[in-house]
């Protein structure tokens, strides 16, 4: 008979609730400032309604009446120089940071808001109605909100997509040397999401400062906490990450305060993350005026309980009861309130006709913004130069494509502080599975990180680390197809941060991986990213053939302001190429590719490790070709120079790539080349790809999924018939 | 709508002689469309729109249309009125149908070759053609007329190798005469000859042109697949040849000059009138018999060979038949031979007499049924009354199709012609 023992949490996983004597004790300024901020961000969201009501509010506007408790409560523990993000219900989480940051010692309830206020409240409601004046440009609308200056890193449409992002953050201060801290603001609906978990996991791996808020309001749309989870008390989730954990009443603002302060002076210690859930009650549905209770999913009783407990009731009548403010201070306060709203609102629309308001027409954003911003402009590689010719007296040595990654990602470490490498197992294995980051984390151990295996948390903190700005992250998914694993972090996150945050947040990530086609790994580790990465407008992709590019494109990709999805491929780790042992510091900017062998026929377009497949398949064949090491390959950083030069020439394309059909890269570039060129083409353009299939273990059957240098000269064949 | 043009100062009406597309063509602007007679000249009538040809209002050889009269109706232009006649394409098959439209329903690809288009290669209906862009552009650029280009890309498809192969001048200067002998067109032709212990360098490789790919394929495929066997006959020709030289004197203040080969395909014509069943193709859908006989002649190009036709020639004067042999010689040499100059015959005459060549049989010219190869005149002692005598004589072997064209059938035809070049008098009239 086995016996068993009773085991604990390695956190404390506490219910904090406010006496009578708390609230005696507060601080006038603190409950004088939440009562105002709480006002200020109902008359807010009832004006938000209002518009949505009237039809002009694209798009859901999810709106927080009800919430106020929660965002405010833990809001007024924080300072200018902490940082939150937040999700789809997110305008609440917004106004309090950003009131928080324009008013340093709290908003009084008793004064005029000043014009900052109303600046704020301007460019919130722009922004939720999609105009040209709000934070994000009219782009980010009522769900993506961000104020960098403010702290507000940006609110979320996925659910739990911001959390690894907020890690990011907390990463840079801890490792700033300052004791701010993030807090990520979440519902209930997210607690159950990978992200979230694998975000808590990590930041209790690493003791970041961050702060998990769950802001339980009990409904996930319309499905209960209690439908979707076996433990409904969603802050006992921290446990199981030694995490410590409060659960308190949202409808209490003091008491989520209180709880707030208590997980801070944890966090700003040292000690590491705390998640903090507070229950709380939207009063009408997931998005627009309706109650819950008119879809069926609740009903009217538990509304107006719920409504009795209001947040904002709470803390005025406790105001008036100890005699801080009265009544018709109360009344004042709400009264400028909904002025300011009616005031701004009447400032975003014109009247059409009776009782018919429309969004005034200058206020919409121009049609030529749609793309701009999408990357940045380049501007921060003008200072760097490019590799200066091969003359007779630079020194020159043979190096392996491995070493020169690691000797290459070494130097830059060492000359830019801010250089952070993320993996898993980069830390151990001389240099992670292929060597890579050799002898880096002996020399750099705070900046070469192991991390757990979770791809979308990690990558999603580098995200985080890189719009922060104080960090420039690589991160090295160990194969490629672990991209479909992180996809919201790489896709939805990363790749589109900078434009939908309104075209100016720089985002400076390189992500490295190789391509293991060919090693016997199968199904789900032999994929070529590159064609999924070029559909992924944002992210722009290097694809070195040698380890002289790998430097030039690694080193303009490390000071490139956008994500850069950096190739490597294993069949080229062995091989070796010359490198300039006096110059390591050349970049290959965007639009530069390499005429590598020259010809009249046909313009062989290749990239990686099917540069050196071509060049053999010509060779044998002494074919009579252009071949173009592509270098650079997505969209907006191809060189179609020297591509429209050479099919103007040849007349014929070949585009070679090595994996499966399925998810491969020529596809887009035969579509661009028809477009571009079509009255210089003597053929349609040819595509060698592996087969559709992902490739499988077995060794023939792996060979014969993708393409080498024999299915290169059936083509090239074909074509020079 | 199309309508009858104004093409000399003060016409007023002219003679459609001949419409040079048919319902369902598609036309450019500049395709010629029809010939049109006036009082002083036949011209070539050009698109000025492009579109379908939806239907033909008046047909061919009528007389007096008066200027801007609707000839022919496009698609989208208003009904005509007249019941809609079947498109060729839709209408159910008959025997009618195959001899009657034989020759203009081949799906034509095109091409311009010395042997007209056989109905498996080249793609789509007469009027598509199949080019590639940068081929599309370099004609233009060049004004070369694609449909004169033969197409040897995949499914027949003209390429920029086509457009350069085209020019003429580009083509003598590459056939090996330069100074810059060897030109190694592909690594499979050396090796080929390699293996039969021909060094590369000791030969110069004239690449392929076009024509010279077409007249491959197809001599290839007619000898391969068509069933073929020669019969010869000899003729007498002293009397053609003295009506040769009274038609001539009396022809000489015109200025023409009629050849022995253009008494022959008068005499070809008109023999075939007599035994129709010698002018014929051989169709999966049956035996077409050709209701004119439009005789393709060979002439010889400094690269390759091409045969013009002259159509319906048992209805021509000699003096006509003369002047068209030689305008589409000169066209040929010219390369400006249009396709319907060089494509549809039913019938093919080649000559090597002038270079003493006695006899010979030639590859047929699918898909007509015969074609006949005429050797030099000689002096022969033959045979007369039972007594030896010299005579004009002259070789003929005819090469049938057996598909179509049996050994009797052929031997009609023979005998039909050499009754007709014994007594020539009789094919002028």
């Amino acid at each position: 008979m086995p016996t068993t023992k009773a085991l604990t949490g390695a956190a404390p996983w506490v219910q904090l609730e406010t006496t009578q004597k708390d609230w005696d004790a507060a601080d006038p300024r603190l409950l004088g400032d939440m009562l105002a901020r709480m006002h200020v961000i109902r008359a807010f969201e009832e004006m938000a309604l209002q518009l949505a009501g009237e039809g002009l509010v694209h798009g859901p506007a999810h709106s927080s009446i009800g919430q106020e408790g929660g965002a405010v409560g833990s809001m007024v523990a924080l300072r200018a120089d902490d940082q939150i993000n937040g999700s789809h219900r997110g305008h609440h989480q917004f106004l309090a940071k950003s009131l928080g940051y324009l008013r340093k010692d709290g908003l009084d309830p008793v004064k005029p808001f000043g014009d900052d206020v109303r600046t704020l409240l301007f460019r919130a409601l722009a922004e939720i109605m999609g105009l040209a004046p709000g934070f994000c440009n009219g782009r980010g609308g009522s769900m993506h909100l961000r104020w960098a200056d403010a702290g507000v890193l940006g609110t979320n449409a996925i659910v739990g997509g911001g959390v690894p992002l907020a890690a990011g953050a907390a990463w840079a201060h801890k490792h700033s040397n300052t004791d701010a801290v993030a807090v990520t603001y979440f519902g209930d609906g997210a607690v159950n999401i990978g992200s979230v978990l694998e975000t808590m996991n990590l930041a209790s791996a690493w003791k970041l400062p961050l702060l998990f808020f769950i802001e339980n309001n009990l409904y996930a749309v319309s499905t209960t906490v209690a439908e979707a989870t076996g433990e409904p008390r969603l802050s006992g989730r921290g446990l199981g990450f030694g995490i410590p954990s409060w659960r308190v009443d949202g409808m209490d603002p003091l008491a989520v305060s209180l709880a707030t302060q208590q997980a801070l002076a944890v966090a700003r210690k040292g000690g590491g993350p705390a998640v903090i859930e507070a229950e709380v009650y939207r009063y009408f549905h997931q998005n627009g005026s309706l109650p819950g209770s008119a879809f069926g999913y609740r009903t009217k009783e538990e509304e107006a309980h719920w409504r009795s407990r209001d947040p904002i009731e709470r803390v005025g009548k406790a105001m008036v009861a100890r005699g801080l403010l009265k009544p018709a201070d109360i009344e004042a306060l709400r009264q400028r309130s909904v002025d300011v709203m009616q005031s701004i609102a009447g400032d975003l629309t014109e009247s059409a006709g009776e009782k018919k308001r429309v969004i005034r027409k200058e206020l919409w954003p121009s049609t030529q913004f749609r793309d701009v911003g999408l990357r940045g402009d380049l501007s921060e590689l003008d200072s760097l130069h490019e590799e200066s010719p091969r003359t007779a007296d630079v020194k020159i040595e043979s190096r392996k494509f491995v070493d020169a990654i690691a000797d290459l990602i070494g130097r830059r470490m060492e000359l830019d502080p801010r250089i952070v490498v993320l993996g898993e197992d980069i830390h151990r294995l001389k240099g992670g599975t292929n060597g890579a980051t050799r002898g880096l984390s002996a020399r750099f151990p705070d900046r070469i990180l192991g991390t757990p295996i979770s791809e979308n948390a990690f990558l999603g903190l580098g995200g985080g680390m890189a719009a922060d700005g104080r960090f420039r992250p690589i991160v090295e998914f160990m194969y490629p197809d672990f991209l479909w694993v992180a996809a919201d972090q790489v896709f939805n996150q990363v790749g589109k941060m900078r434009h939908m945050f309104g075209g100016d947040t720089a985002v400076p990530l390189v992500l490295r991986t190789k391509v293991a086609i060919g090693t016997g790994y199968g199904s789900q580790h032999s994929m070529d990213p590159a064609g999924i990465f070029a559909t992924a407008p944002g992210w722009r992709i290097a694809a070195p053939s040698n380890p002289a590019d790998y430097i030039g494109l690694m080193n303009a990709a490390l000071a490139c302001n956008d994500p850069v999805l950096m190739l490597e491929h294993v069949d080229l780790y062995q091989t070796s190429g010359e490198v300039r042992t006096d110059d390591m510091d050349y970049i290959i900017p965007p639009g530069k590719a390499n005429l590598v062998r020259e010809g009249s026929r046909a313009t062989v377009l290749t990239y990686l490790s099917m540069v050196r497949r071509s060049m053999e398949a010509a060779e044998k064949l002494d074919a009579d070709v252009d071949i173009v090491d592509l270098r650079w390959l997505d969209r907006a950083s191809i060189d179609w120079d020297t591509i429209e030069t050479s099919v103007r020439k040849t007349n014929n394309v070949l585009i070679v790539e090595q994996g499966s059909l399925g998810t491969s890269y020529g596809g887009w570039l035969a579509d661009e080349i028809q477009r571009r060129l079509f009255d210089y083409l003597d053929a349609p353009v040819t595509r060698v790809t592996g087969g559709e299939a992902s490739p499988s273990i077995s060794k023939i059957l792996e060979r014969a999924a993708i393409a080498g240098t024999e299915e290169v000269e059936v083509a090239l064949k074909e074509i020079l018939r | 709508m199309i309508v009858m043009p104004i093409l000399a100062a003060g016409m007023e009406d002219g003679t459609l002689t001949k419409w040079r597309v048919k319902p369902g063509d598609t036309v450019r602007v500049g395709d010629v469309i029809a010939e049109v007679e006036t009082e002083k000249a036949m011209v070539e009538m050009e698109a000025v729109t492009a579109g379908v040809i939806e239907e033909l209002l008046i047909p061919d050889g009528t007389a007096g249309v008066k200027v801007n009269t609707p000839i022919a109706r496009m698609q989208g232009d208003a009904p005509s009125g007249s019941a809609p006649r079947p498109q060729p394409a839709a209408a159910a098959p008959s025997n009618d149908k195959v001899s009657g439209e034989r020759a203009k329903d081949v799906p034509v690809s095109s091409i311009a070759v010395a042997v007209a288009a056989s109905p498996a290669a080249g793609g789509g209906l007469r009027g598509r053609i199949f080019a590639s862009p940068v081929a599309r552009r370099m004609a233009r650029a060049a004004k070369i007329d694609l449909h004169s280009v033969v197409g040897t890309g995949p499914g027949g498809r003209i390429t920029k190798r086509d457009i350069e192969s085209f020019s003429p001048g580009a083509a003598v200067a590459d056939h090996g005469v330069s100074s810059s002998p060897t030109v190694v067109a592909s690594g499979d032709a050396v090796q080929a000859l390699s293996a039969l212990g021909i060094a590369p360098g000791t030969y110069d490789l004239v690449p392929l042109d076009g024509m010279r790919k077409a007249i491959a394929r197809r001599m290839t495929e007619s000898f391969r697949d068509v069933p073929h066997f020669p019969l010869t006959i000899h003729v007498e020709v002293d009397d053609l040849l003295q009506l040769r030289t009274q038609v001539n004197a009396s022809l000489e203040k015109q200025g023409v000059k009629v050849s022995v080969n253009d008494m022959l395909i008068k005499a070809v014509a008109v023999a075939l009138m007599h035994v129709p069943a010698a002018n014929a193709s051989y169709t999966t859908g049956g035996l077409a018999l050709h209701h004119h006989a439009d005789i393709s002649f060979a002439v010889a190009l400094e690269s390759g060979l091409i045969t013009p036709i002259v159509r319906s020639a048992d209805t021509k004067s000699l003096s006509t038949i003369a002047r068209e042999t030689k305008e589409l010689a000169q066209r040929a040499r010219d390369k400006r031979l249009t396709p319907d100059q060089f494509q549809g015959g039913t019938f093919s005459v080649s000559n090597l007499g002038m270079f003493g060549i006695s006899s010979f049989a030639s590859i047929l010219n699918a898909p007509q049924g015969c074609i006949m190869s005429v050797g030099a005149v000689e002096q022969r002692v033959v045979v007369k009354d039972g007594k030896p005598a010299v005579a004009s004589m002259m070789t003929l072997t005819l090469t049938c199709d057996h598909r179509v064209v049996d050994g009797a059938i052929g031997a009609r035809f023979l005998v039909e012609l050499r009754e007709l070049i014994a007594a020539p008098a009789t094919m002028l009239v």
